[in-house]
């Protein structure tokens, strides 16, 4: 079941040009399910820079234009987009020329295995 | 001190009836009240135990709106503040691994395919070889003979269409 999980993420991976990694975490940047491709950065993939989202995006529900969805934060050389599914997050790190509302259209195609991830996050 | 007398000192007239610049627009509650509706406050808090305020009541009150201010505030010291130990995070990874290989059996639905569909390098199929003259030559005579199938279909008609109905 993971392995069929990991395969379809890799291949919605493979749909987006310079898409360098789909990382599904919880709330603490822990890993849940991934794919990778070799040229993602390490750093990007690290806990404390991912679990930063998960509080930036309590924050900014609070301005007062309803509860934050999606962040996307542009770099130089990359873009990482952060999604909020609370348990979980949706991180997608990829270069700085890639298609960004490409990334985004492949929401609701994870959005199916979201629902088989949470159970496994609320356990806990 | 004797016009303060004055004016604090209980006019006997006023009882009267006459009404003038000393008379009490609102007639005394408290005076006015007979000694049965006077209830004992013990005798009030064994009646209503729930309505009486309590010093409880004012402490959640208190930390209910602590707690709203709380939630309400844009916290930006907060920020760094959380970050997972090593071993915790190891523990933690490895746990989803184990719930993700158990799996709840339960088949998760992909979304239906759709008639366009992304290709990531687009040169390689447009470079593959085109399809050959046989294929082609198959696939358009069994098109034929489809579509000469479907425009020979006819519908017989045996029966009328519109039917009356007995209306007296």
């Amino acid at each position: 079941m993971a392995e069929e999980m990991k395969k379809y993420l890799k291949q919605l991976l493979s749909k987006v040009d310079n898409l360098l990694c789909i990382l599904i975490t919880d709330r603490d940047g822990v890993p849940i399910l991934k794919a990778v491709n070799e040229k993602c950065p390490e750093l990007a993939m690290r806990p404390n820079f991912l679990t930063t989202f998960a509080m930036a995006t309590d924050q900014s529900s609070k301005l007062g234009q309803g509860r934050n969805k999606t962040i996307i934060c542009m770099y130089s050389s990359y873009q990482v987009i952060q999604m909020n599914k609370l348990p979980l997050i949706l991180n997608f790190v990829a270069t700085a020329d890639c298609n960004t509302g490409h990334i985004l259209s492949l929401e609701p195609l994870i959005e199916p295995l979201l629902g088989e991830l949470r159970g496994a996050v609320i356990e806990s | 001190m004797g016009c303060c007398w004055s004016s604090c000192k209980e006019d006997s007239s006023s009882q009267g009836g006459d009404a003038h610049e000393r008379t009490h627009l609102l007639v005394d509650p408290v005076s006015n009240n007979t000694p049965a509706q006077r209830a004992n406050s013990d005798d009030f808090i064994s009646r209503y135990p729930n309505s009486v305020p309590k010093k409880t009541d004012e402490q959640s009150a208190l930390s209910r709106i602590l707690q709203e201010t709380a939630t309400n505030v844009i916290d930006v010291a907060a920020l760094d503040s959380h970050n997972l130990e090593q071993h915790e995070y190891k523990e933690r990874t490895k746990q989803y691994q184990q719930r993700l290989m158990q799996g709840t059996g339960q088949r998760w639905n992909l979304p239906a395919p759709t008639l366009l569909i992304d290709i990531p390098m687009p040169e390689k199929v447009l470079s593959s070889l085109p399809l050959s003259f046989t294929d082609l030559d198959l696939i358009s005579a069994t098109v034929q003979s489809i579509n000469g199938a479907l425009e020979e279909l006819k519908v017989e008609h045996k029966e009328d269409l519109v039917v009356p109905f007995r209306i007296p």
